[in-house]
């Protein structure tokens, strides 16, 4: 809704000044005020559905609607799973996650490699005979050159190159990378200055995608004033479809690459339209005639007319996602916090009936969060082992506030943060969370005093992270799969040794877990470090966990083969029409 | 005249100044930051520092209006920070389709505003006048956004007559883009079929803009209309016996105008605003959608070029309209 706010503020501003210049005189006017739900995130949440039934058929064309189109054409620029939408059915990577799954390493640049997770240095055996759409040879001077001209950044272009800067430790001399040689013709060596369990799965982005050499120069690609390579149609991906046009607000057109170098893609074209409103979105679906044949993102209160609907097919896409509760006795702004009690933080867990989340809000699709990993992490069975989740139970939430020494005469106030003007996949309705769960601990005794903020910073997010909130809602998206991502960056503790202050938690152990995780690089042990982890965080009840929310796609029923990946790497290249688009 | 043009022109300039100071300070007072916006969870306060440091916005507020103050007097608005194109040249690419969607607003406004204006005003008091003020109030209170999703319900959904969204169909017509107007387009390709479409789909979403103006320009029209009705030259000539189309045409409804041709102008520049709304529900690749999605990510070089640009536009058609003042009514001169 701010949106809005910020549009029609902004249009009275201008129409106001524009008409004190005119002697005709105008009258200030705003624009209307919209619903607006906006579900779009970064590397979107999702899952494996319908392999499609009967015998494929190549040909057609699919228009496919997701919230916007790409951020930048330049993949190394994006971070968000709209451009990767589009950005990875005509880039690869070296290496990707297997169709479907969220922990599986299949090569596709690289056909093999050596070097796992507690080696420095990784020999990527390239494959050979493919080429770029622009016909340039793919070969190991290739893939130098664009890792060298992530590490090289100007400074301007470090700015959207979030995951290049998170997953290498910044940008120039002295990050992750020590060195890529080409060692011959087709063979790789990526040296890195310490071993990294992560590097793997993380170069499993888009954003590590392998552009032509040529392109890159020919669109001055490094030059901030100069370059047009994240803004023009260019060839300079090997994937399975070309990128054929490309208008800004309006569509991308994937056209299929003949020359491709694995199976090839089965349709004709795929055209990528942006509609921002998710109604809108659904409305393009429906009808005897629709404009578009699949969108993503479908709000969770749409999942019953669609699958209500004949002809439509809801495709649900499983989390990778985590809302939970922060909770924080040592939030700035309170003093004689109930929370420093640990009865206190049981007594939140136990009032709490996640399940009763799920219906209202998830439109019944999502997990109760036993744990921060989603059950499709690969991690998540060794993780919870060393869990012993608090089932909803308010009685006992009742006696544990009594032997904290709280009754009606003394109850425990808890202040309650939620974010305004946002929603995430992880988190569709912020106040109407709030709402619910405030309701849950007002049944065991608890006094909430509700508290809201603006979701950008500087706001909900800053305060949040910066340990101002007591109880706050909060959720993470998975970048890639590995639990560093969950409870290492959440609760990792800096270098003086302080925890993060946006829990305050500073149970005993707490630190040297997970710095033991983090460096842990055989799979089982690491599995059970971080299972050691999340038993300190849940034992301490440093936060709750909550739901897991999964998120949907709706096609017609003529499509088939769409494979969601709870990541959203996801390729229309299996994609195909019952009737062959005709 | 000329010099009243000139004065005019010149005008503009200091508006302008204002008006980039304004936006540029109204942009930074409000809520959220493009670091936040680019990096939503992982908005952590050093990631924050990063990014903000890269965008130059970590500089003092005077030494970032001033930069951005002498780029626009060299004629540079700056570059999106997200796409890190010149915002000119974005906005360049998408203002024909918005121009092409307030065209279309204005032609259904006119072509049915002005008409409803005229009949209800020459049967004032009737059941017709009634009803046409029951539908112009309507119009100007229904909500943009809710009158384009319940037309898309019915012309699209439902009767399947027309299409929901988007500015034509893509899989049938590939046309190539030169002047950006589709519709234009479409004839420089040769492609009737493609011109046809276009026009298809600019039906649904003209309807939805055009409404509001189309009751102001109703209720303005029936107004002065009346007015005109009652001067001594229309009963003069009523009474001599010219035929009423004649007196309706040449008499009443060219000096009833005037004031129309005012409402036009304003609503016009309100057209470009309310584009906003209805390019968001309509899938519309326009200027509109485009300040949508630049306020969504706090893309600021986007919000205050944009909106600097869209201003000027709107300054630039109230002049047009005060000049055709002076064409349209003789007695009018300015010096």
């Amino acid at each position: 809704m701010r949106n809005w706010r910020w549009i029609s503020a902004l249009a009275v501003l201008v129409f106001v000044l524009a008409a004190c210049g005119t002697q005709t005189g105008a009258t200030p006017s705003a624009t209307g005020d919209t619903e607006e739900s906006e579900p779009a995130a970064t590397g979107e949440a999702p899952e494996e559905t319908d392999g499609g039934t009967g015998e494929p058929v190549a040909g057609g064309t699919l228009v496919f609607a997701g919230a916007r189109l790409a951020a930048s054409l330049d993949p190394s620029q994006t971070s968000d799973g709209e451009s990767f939408r589009i950005l990875q059915q005509v880039y690869e990577p070296l290496v990707d996650l297997a169709p479907g799954s969220t922990n599986e390493l299949v090569g596709v640049l690289a056909e093999s490699w050596e070097g796992g997770p507690e080696d420095t240095e990784y020999v990527f055996n390239l494959r050979q005979g493919v080429t770029f759409h622009d016909g340039t040879p793919f070969n190991a001077e290739a893939v130098k050159i664009n890792f060298d001209r992530w590490q090289n950044f100007a400074e301007e272009f470090q700015a959207n190159a979030y995951y290049y800067g998170a997953v290498m430790n910044g940008f120039g001399e002295g990050n992750l990378i020590e060195s890529v040689e080409a060692t011959d013709e087709f063979t790789v060596t990526i040296t890195l200055t310490q071993a990294s369990p992560t590097f793997l799965f993380a170069i499993t982005l888009p954003t590590f995608a392998i552009v032509s050499p040529a392109v890159l120069e020919a669109t001055s690609a490094d030059d901030p004033a100069a370059s047009t390579f994240g803004t023009d149609v260019s060839a300079g991906g090997t994937g399975p479809f070309t990128l054929d046009s490309y208008t800004p607000e309006e569509e991308a057109t994937l056209v299929r690459n003949e020359d491709y170098w694995g199976t090839p893609a089965l349709l004709d074209r795929v055209i990528i339209r942006p509609i921002a409103d998710p109604s809108a979105r659904l409305q393009a679906l429906q009808g005897d005639n629709p404009s578009v044949q699949g969108i993503d993102l479908v709000s969770p209160v749409d999942y019953e007319t669609v699958e209500g609907e004949e002809g439509l097919v809801l495709v649900e896409r499983l989390s990778f996602n985590s809302l939970y509760l922060g909770l924080n006795p040592t939030a700035a702004e309170t003093e004689g916090n109930p929370l420093a009690e640990l009865a206190v933080r049981e007594a939140v867990e136990y009032a709490i009936d996640k399940e009763a989340l799920i219906e209202p809000f998830y439109g019944g699709r999502g997990a109760v969060a036993d744990i921060f990993l989603p059950p499709s992490s690969g991690w998540y069975e060794a993780v919870v082992a060393g869990v012993e989740p608090r089932g909803f139970d308010p009685d006992r939430a009742r006696e544990l506030l009594a032997e904290a020494g709280f009754d009606e005469s003394n109850p425990a106030e808890v202040g309650f943060w939620f974010p305004t003007e946002v929603t995430r996949p992880y988190m569709p309705d912020p106040a109407g969370l709030h709402q619910a769960v405030t309701q849950m601990l007002e049944d065991v005794g608890f006094v909430v005093v509700p508290n809201s903020d603006i979701w950008d910073s500087p706001g909900y997010l800053e305060d949040g992270q910066n340990g101002l909130y007591d109880l706050h809602f909060l959720g993470w998206t998975g970048d890639y799969d590995d639990p560093s991502n969950w409870y290492g960056v959440h609760f990792g503790f800096d270098a003086e040794g302080a925890p993060a202050a946006q829990f305050g938690c500073d149970t005993e152990g707490l630190n040297e877990a997970i710095e033991a995780a983090e460096s842990e690089l055989d799979e089982t042990a690491r599995g059970d470090a971080w299972a050691e982890v999340a038993n300190l965080i849940h034992g301490d009840v440093c936060f709750i966990t909550l739901v897991h929310g999964d998120t949907a796609l709706a096609f017609t029923e003529n499509v088939q083969g769409y494979n969601a990946n709870p990541t959203g790497s996801e390729t229309f290249s299996t994609v195909w029409l019952t009737d062959g688009g005709e | 005249m000329g010099k009243f043009i000139l004065r005019r022109i010149l005008l503009l300039i200091p508006i302008l100044l204002a008006l980039s100071l304004l936006i540029f300070l109204f942009i930074r007072l409000l809520p959220g930051d493009p670091a936040g916006a680019i990096l939503g969870e992982r908005a952590t306060p050093e990631n924050i520092e990063r990014v903000r440091a890269a965008l130059g916005l970590d500089r003092p507020l005077h030494e970032q209006y001033f930069e951005y103050l002498g780029g626009l007097l060299r004629g540079d608005l700056g570059q999106s920070f997200l796409t890190r194109r010149d915002v000119v040249d974005d906005f360049l690419q998408r203002f024909p389709a918005t121009i092409e969607l307030t065209v279309a607003a204005l032609i259904f406004a006119l072509a049915v505003g002005i008409p409803l204006g005229m009949i209800t005003a020459k049967r004032r008091g009737s059941w017709v006048d009634q009803l046409g003020t029951v539908v112009s109030l309507v119009g100007i209170s229904i909500p943009i956004f809710f009158l384009g999703l319940m037309l898309k319900y019915v012309f699209a959904i439902e009767l399947g007559i027309l299409p929901d969204s988007g500015r034509i169909d893509f899989v049938e017509h590939n046309i190539p883009r030169v002047t950006r107007f589709m519709t234009v387009d479409a004839l420089i390709a040769g492609e009737l079929g493609g011109f046809v479409d276009a026009l298809r789909h600019l039906i649904l979403p003209g309807i939805a803009l055009g409404t509001i103006p189309l009751a102001i320009i109703m209720r303005i029209t029936r107004a002065s209309v009346v007015d005109v009705l009652n001067e001594d030259y229309v009963r003069t000539a009523n009474a001599k016996g010219l035929p009423g189309s004649i007196v309706d045409r040449r008499h009443v409804l060219r000096n009833a105008l005037l004031p129309v041709v005012t409402v036009i102008g304003l609503q016009t520049g309100l057209l470009l605003g309310g584009a906003i709304l209805t390019e968001t529900i309509f899938g519309w690749g326009g200027v509109g959608t485009w300040i949508y999605d630049a306020v969504r990510t706090s893309d600021y070089q986007v919000i205050q070029s944009g909106v600097l640009l869209l201003a000027f536009i709107f300054v630039l058609v109230n002049l047009l309209v005060d000049v055709s003042y002076a064409f349209l009514n003789p007695r009018i001169r300015y010096s």
